[in-house]
Formats: C-alpha cells, structure tokens, sequence
C-alpha cells in the first residue's frame, strides 16, 4: 500500500497523521492532498529511521541538500561529515547523487544515518558500473539500468530521481532551436548519449511501467528528472523545455493512476520575470504535483555566489508555487562544496523558502518573524539569537563585530536607534 | 546651476554626456529624464571630477556601500580600506555614515580618495557633535543641523540623506497606530527623539526652503530619508509609513520646483508580497523620483544573512521598479561590518541588481549572460573568469578543474561526450 493508494481509500496513514502535526494542519489536509497528488510524502516502506516529511501545497516550504562521492578523492567520512552539517543547518532532506566510488555503501549508510527523506538518482549508478564493466556506459543493458533502480529502491530509498521525460524527440528539438547549453544535466547528458549511441528511445520513457512497478511496490516516490532543464537564462522556458514538461505532465497522470507518489524537478537557470511562469506552467501541465526546483539561479554570472542567485530565484519560485528547493551551493559550476558551504547552502534555500512562506501567508510564518522582531525591538539579544535560522552564525557574528556585553551593537554604538525612541515615545522595551 | 536646472534649459552638461556614454543610451534621454525629475546625476559642483552615476529609470540598476566609523569601533584605516575595495568591486556610490572620531576627516578622505559619488547623512554629526556640546542630541539646536549640512555641501558631498520627511502627523499616527519595532532609522530616532522631547516640529521639514537652499547651491542631489521605514516585517505599509510616504511625495515637488535634484529613500523589511505595491507607491505618490532602497529584507528572521534576505528583497524591487540598492551586510542587526562582510553585502546586492535588470531587459546585462552561458558550453575557463562578479574567487576555484565534458568516471567513449559531438559543442 503506497501513502496515495491510503489516501484514494480515506485512509489516513501514521506518516500522515505525523506530517499533519508537524505543519500543524489536520490530518485530513494531508489525506486530501496525498489523494490529490498535491502532496506526496517520500518514505520508502523498507526505511526505519525516518522521521515523515510532506512536501507540497500548503506546507512549509521544503529544502534539500545534495552531497555525494564524486571523482578519486570522494570520501565516505567526508560526505557524511556535509550531511551532519546540512542537517544541522536544518535541512528536510538529503540526496544522495554519488557517481563514484562505493555507491552501494554509500547509500546505505546514509539511510542508517540519517533521519530524513532520502533521494538518490539512480542513472549516476547505472553509469557507473556500466561504465566499469563495458569501458563506458553507452554499453550498459536496458535491464542492467533497472537491476540499479530495484537496488536502491530496495535499500529503502525514499525518492528517485529519474529523467523519464527526456525522449528523443525532445534531444532533437533541443538541437533544431540550436540552445546555447544543451547538455546541463550530468544524467540527461549520460542518458542522451546512450540514446544517440544506441538510437534507441529513453528506456526511462520507453520501460515507464516497469519504474512504477518498483516505485509502487516499495512506496517510493518518483521525482520526474528534467534532462533539459536550462541551463543558462538566454535557454529558460525554449521548446525543449516546455516539450519535456507537458510529456512530464502525461507521466505525472500515469503514476497516479498506478497508485503512485510522483513529483517534478524543475530548473535551473530562470532569469527572474519568467518564474512565475515556469512555476505556473508546471503546475498547469502537471496537475498540481509537488515541483523540486533546482535554485533557480537568476542570472548566469554569480559563479562563487550562486548561494545568492539561488536563494532569489527559489525565495520567487516558492512564493509562486514551487515545493520543495534543492540548495544550490557557493561552489556551483565552479567546484564541489566544503562543509562550511553546505551549511551555508542549506541556509540561503531555507531563507529562500521561509520568505515564501511569509509572503504566502502560511501559518506560522509570520510568527517567526514577528517574535524575532520583538526581541530585537528589546535588545533581548539571547531570544534574537535563538530565534535566528542560524542561531550559531548570529551568535559568531555577534560576538566578533561587537561588544557583546553592551545592549545596542557596535553598528550604532551609542547611538542605538531602538534606545532612542524607546526612551522618548515613552514606551517600555517589553510593552511595545 | 544644478543638473535639472540645466536640463531644464536643454543644456547638456558634461556629466548626463558621461552618464548617457556609460549607460550607452541617448544623451537626450538623460536630459529629459534629469528635467522630469525621474533620474538624478549626484554630483556636487565642489567635488572633483568622477565615475558620475546616473540614478534613475531606463538606467541600470546601481548599488550603493555604506562605510563609517561607529563610536565603538573607529578604525579609519579599516574604513579607508572598506573604501576601496568597495569601489573595485562595482559599487556606483558609497555613503560615509561615520559617527565616532574625526568624523570631518572620514568625510574629506572619503571624498578625496572616492571616485564614485559620495553620500552621508548629516543629521548623525549634528546629534553627535550636540552629545559633546550640549550633553544630549535633544539639546541640538536647528542652527546646528543647518550647519552641518552647508559643511558637508561644502566640502563636497554628492547626495545627502536628510529625513524632512518627518513631522508630527507621521508621528502621531505611529504612536496611535503602534508598531512592533517603531523606529528604526538612526536618524529618524535622532530626530524623533528631538521633536517629543522639545515638542517642536522636524526643522528639516519646517525650514525645508532653507534646506533647499544650501543644496541648490552646492547641486547636492537630496536623498530624503526613510524615517519611518518598517524595520520589521509586520511594520510594512503601515499607516505611518504610508504618511511618511505622502509627505515624502510632497517634498519631492517642491525640490523640483527649486531645482534640486531628488530620490527617495525606502525600506527596509518588507515581506515579498509587499514589495511591488511599496514601489508604486512611491513612483506614484512621490512624481517618479529614483527610489533608493535599503534591501528590502525578505524576512526578519536571519540574522547573519542578512545579505542574502536583502538580495531576494532587492531584486524583486528592482525587477518592479526600485533604482538604487543600499547594501545590506551579514554583518546587519547584528555590529560593524568587516570587510569581508562588506565584500559579500556587495556582491550580494550587485547580484540582486544584475537580476532585476535582467527581468527588465537589460541588453548588456543579457549579453553578459550570453556570453557567460558560452563560456560554459566551450569550456572557456578562462572567459567564465572574466565574466564572472568576482573573477579572483572564480579563478582560485576553477584554477584546477578539467575542461572537457565528460567526468571522472568515464573513459573516451563516453556518453556525455557523444552527446556533446551530437549538439556540436564537443
């Protein structure tokens, strides 16, 4: 039984009900949503430690971290050390894109150790050891690439990003419109190439059915990959694009009526007056699933900063509908992220996400910031600090660009504006 | 004569030639833009020639630094450093709001060693220099803040932020109203705190004809300050700020009647779906003068990021109609600002800046782009370098990476590598 198979039936799951609880709406907001596809909560039933997440409309806003061993020098310990730090940093989920290396041990200590959803896309898998066993991964079988999704659907993988939607005519528009950047997607790129190589369909298109076997029978929620996601701003909402999305769209109504939990990625690079509409497409053209945006980056030159551009373009793109935010970190397109930037990531989606929230109304959300507010309006520096998204930044900060025993901050000085007015309006620090 | 006098008169000044060449448009747009009042050139007849700015619609989008000693922490060193790496790093105007030390000295070397406009806010050394004289900023006298702003004027200063803004109506509705964080300007507390306890009316607003006076004389672009901004995001399109707002407007007219050349300050926290309405207001209540935003915060709730709340807020105002970004550092709410945080508060907001003037159709900044999305397919590190907003850091990361399209793992048949020699980028 999948979470929407309970759902369709007015069932309401454990995981619902915990789900519920945790956004602080009723369980039966949940149900409604799962059954309508609007929700999907990723929990694999053969994982133990997981602690249930709902990603969708009318819940908060949700972030993803991705880590993972890539090239020779990837390491188990310290891609487990990112994962501590992105959970720190208060991540609600974890994707596991190793290309390299271990993988098997690798995913699977992750699920031991961690405590949220996971994600993993198992094509990086695939290649990976087609790639050892034939000299490249042009070679690998229709069947072998399943063996890998069964394999990590087993192991109790929670989501899976597969890259379903990309079909050859999609690859062949993408070449006719003459895109600046067609090749953006590590997956798509491998999975174009065996297409081209072999001139054979996606099998991820073709085998479809086969997908929602496995993902049915473990509850594992798919997460519909874009292959042509933009990749540069000049490239956002083209033809290959768009195609891609409404075959999305017709994959999304299969895996529902198969009984199973489906979401969409989206882009990317999305220069900022087209994420409304990205968002809005997406969800016209797939009935309301859950989007997985990637960012999106708004502008194409922020290399060292793409933290920022990302956290501008997912703070728009929640606003506008989008679900769930896969972090970009300071060293996109120009490295592999260090634990300090996971953090940092982790952080700017969650900014990104939070002001979404704010500027949709959602319940809570306001609080926050209004408790924030209130004790900085009393220079009640210790409530300011543990109400901060990151407590232990503000207190760092804090403590290195003031003199933390006065009341004001060294920005002021003296000459605190809070103090000021306090006095003269004549209104106590703790009554206004 | 000042830059909309000029204009008005269909004189093309050296400065709107500068500023029409850097924007590459028309001098006439620039011209007519001055003399409807809808873009300023700051730039004070006493200053030395500089990188002129032109600050208002049509134009891209410019970032503004803050620099300044504080009475805890008055490192004219670090500040002079602060200073020029601002200016490197792509910032159009930096604004010296030093209040603690030789505060005339912080203003002559900044305007000696800037070549971007240079702003301050002269009400900050008029309630300091009261402290020390009188024993409280609410024994300031207004000969006292008159002075300090023909001081500034005449040594120099290009734009000043000075809060006329601010009268007794505002106030009024503030305290029946109520708010979560009141005021949270420096110097609308200053004056705030001036006005109840000698319950007199703002000078700057009473006197404002004799405020236009002295900046008439010396072209300063007047910068009239938020007073009232929302410093918190339950405080935004309150109805004191939205007062604030129309006086602001009112002010705006009479500045140009005068010929002086005006922009408008703005907030502040401001939730994402406040930010649009902010800015049509002002556009509307206040003739289409530049606004001059400071963020605008997204959320209160990330103290330490602050940068980056700003840059989601900035960008939005921007794409919507905003003209010039006040940086905001992570160091905001929270002290005084290193300079690596003054580095990442400017990135940050030329990041936010770049993206709006991408939304509204910027072609170099599409160009830009272009060519960066090229660089990328090519493998051109070295242009990706270049093209990037912070080429050093760029360049320390990509100093060791491979350039071809296929990855570690793969040997020479590798499948992205087909895929590339398909899209013929290989």
């Amino acid at each position: 039984m999948t979470q929407l198979s309970n759902a369709l039936q007015g069932i309401i799951s454990p995981e619902m009900a915990q789900v519920a609880a945790r956004e602080g709406v009723t369980p039966e907001f949940i149900r409604q949503g799962v059954a309508e596809g609007t929700i999907v909560i990723p929990h694999n039933i053969q994982r133990r430690n997981i602690v249930p997440t709902g990603i969708g409309t009318g819940l908060k806003t949700k972030v993803s971290a991705s880590i993972g061993l890539y090239g020779d020098k990837g390491s188990i310990a310290v891609e487990f050390a990112k994962i501590k730090s992105a959970v720190e940093a208060g991540t609600d989920s974890i994707m596991d894109l190793s290309v390299s290396g271990d993988i098997d041990t690798m995913r699977r200590q992750s699920l031991v150790a961690t405590t949220t959803p996971l994600g993993t896309l198992p094509y990086y898998q695939a290649v990976a050891e087609a790639s050892k066993k034939y000299g490249s991964s042009v070679k690998m079988t229709v069947d072998e690439l399943f063996e890998v999704i069964e394999r990590q659907a087993a192991d109790g993988v929670d989501f899976l990003a597969l890259h379903c939607g990309t079909t050859m005519s999609i690859v062949e528009r993408a070449k006719q419109e003459g895109r600046v950047d067609p090749l953006v997607s590590y997956g798509g790129s491998h999975l174009i190439g065996w297409m081209l190589y072999n001139q054979q369909e996606n099998p991820l298109y073709e085998y479809y059915d086969r997908i929602l076997d496995i993902a049915r029978k473990y509850d594992v929620t798919i997460s519909i990959a874009d292959g042509m996601r933009p990749g540069c701003l000049a490239d956002s909402l083209d033809g290959a694009q768009v195609q891609e999305l409404v075959v999305i769209g017709e994959l999304v109504r299969r895996a529902r009526e198969a009984g199973v939990q489906v979401m969409v990625k989206g882009p990317g690079h999305v220069p900022l007056n087209q994420l409304k509409a990205t968002v809005t497409l997406q969800k016209s053209l797939c009935k309301g699933a859950p989007y997985f945006v990637f960012g999106p980056v708004v502008t194409d030159i922020a290399a060292g900063y793409d933290h920022i551009s990302a956290a501008i373009g997912g703070a728009i793109s929640a606003w506008a509908g989008a679900d769930f935010i896969c972090y970009v970190t300071a060293s996109e397109h120009i490295g592999l992220p260090d634990i300090e930037q996971v953090r940092e990531g982790v952080v700017a989606a969650r900014i990104a996400g939070h002001a979404a929230d704010l500027a949709k109304g959602l319940p809570g959300a306001a609080e926050w910031d209004f408790n924030l507010s209130r004790a900085r309006k009393d220079l009640d520096w210790k409530k300011q600090i543990a109400l901060a998204i990151d407590p232990q930044r503000a207190e760092y900060m804090r403590k290195t660009r003031s003199d933390d025993t006065v009341t004001g901050c060294a920005m002021c000085g003296k000459y605190c504006a809070m103090e000021v007015v306090s006095k003269y309006l004549g209104v106590s620090k703790l009554s206004c | 004569m000042t830059q909309i006098l000029a204009a008005r008169a269909g004189k093309i000044t050296p400065e709107m030639e500068l500023v029409a060449a850097r924007e590459n448009v028309d001098v006439k747009f620039i011209l007519e833009g001055i003399a409807s009042g809808k873009i300023v050139i700051p730039r004070n007849i006493k200053r030395k020639e500089f990188n002129y700015c032109g600050i208002g619609q049509g134009l891209r989008i410019k970032v503004n630094a803050l620099i300044g000693t504080s009475s805890d922490i008055e490192d004219i060193g670090m500040e002079e450093r602060k200073l020029v790496f601002v200016e490197e790093a792509g910032c159009d105007a930096l604004m010296d709001l030093s209040t603690g030390g030789d505060i005339d000295g912080m203003r002559r070397l900044t305007l000696e060693k800037a070549n971007i406009a240079v702003g301050s806010v002269p009400i900050y050394q008029a309630a300091i220099e009261a402290i020390e004289r009188r024993g409280s900023i609410v024994g300031m006298t207004e000969e006292d803040m008159f002075k300090a702003v023909e001081k500034q004027a005449a040594d120099g200063v290009d734009f000043m932020a000075i809060h006329s803004a601010l009268n007794f109506d505002v106030i009024k509705r503030l305290q029946t109203m109520g708010r979560v964080t009141d005021v949270v300007s420096r110097g609308g507390a200053f004056l705030t705190g001036w006005m109840l306890h000698n319950n007199k009316e703002n000078p700057l607003y009473e006197k404002f004809d004799r405020l236009l006076e002295i900046l008439k004389k010396y072209d300063v672009t007047l910068s009239l300050g938020d007073a009232i901004r929302p410093g918190c995001t339950a405080d935004s399109l309150d109805g004191a700020q939205i007062q604030g707002l129309i006086v602001a407007g009112e002010l705006v007219a009479r500045a140009q009647a005068a010929g002086v050349q005006v922009m408008v300050e703005g907030p502040g926290h401001v939730p994402m779906h406040h930010v649009e309405a902010t800015i049509q207001l002002q556009k509307r209540l206040c003739n289409g003068a530049p606004y001059f935003i400071l963020g605008t915060l997204a959320t209160d709730v990330a103290p330490g990021y602050d940068h980056i709340t700003s840059a989601i807020g900035g960008a939005i105002a921007g794409a919507v109609g905003a003209d010039f970004l006040c940086y905001v550092t992570p160091a905001e709410h929270l002290g005084l600002p290193t300079e690596e945080d003054v580095k990442e508060g400017v990135i940050a907001a030329r990041i936010a800046a770049h993206a709006a003037d991408l939304a509204r159709g910027n072609r170099p900044a599409w160009e830009r782009d272009l060519q960066m999305a090229q660089a990328r397919t090519s493998l051109d590190l070295n242009r990706q370098i270049s093209l990037s907003i912070d080429p050093e850091k760029t360049r320390l990361s990509l100093g060791n990476t491979n350039a071809h399209h296929h990855c570690a793992v793969c040997g020479p048949d590798c499948a992205a590598q087909i895929a590339a020699k398909y899209f013929g980028i290989a």
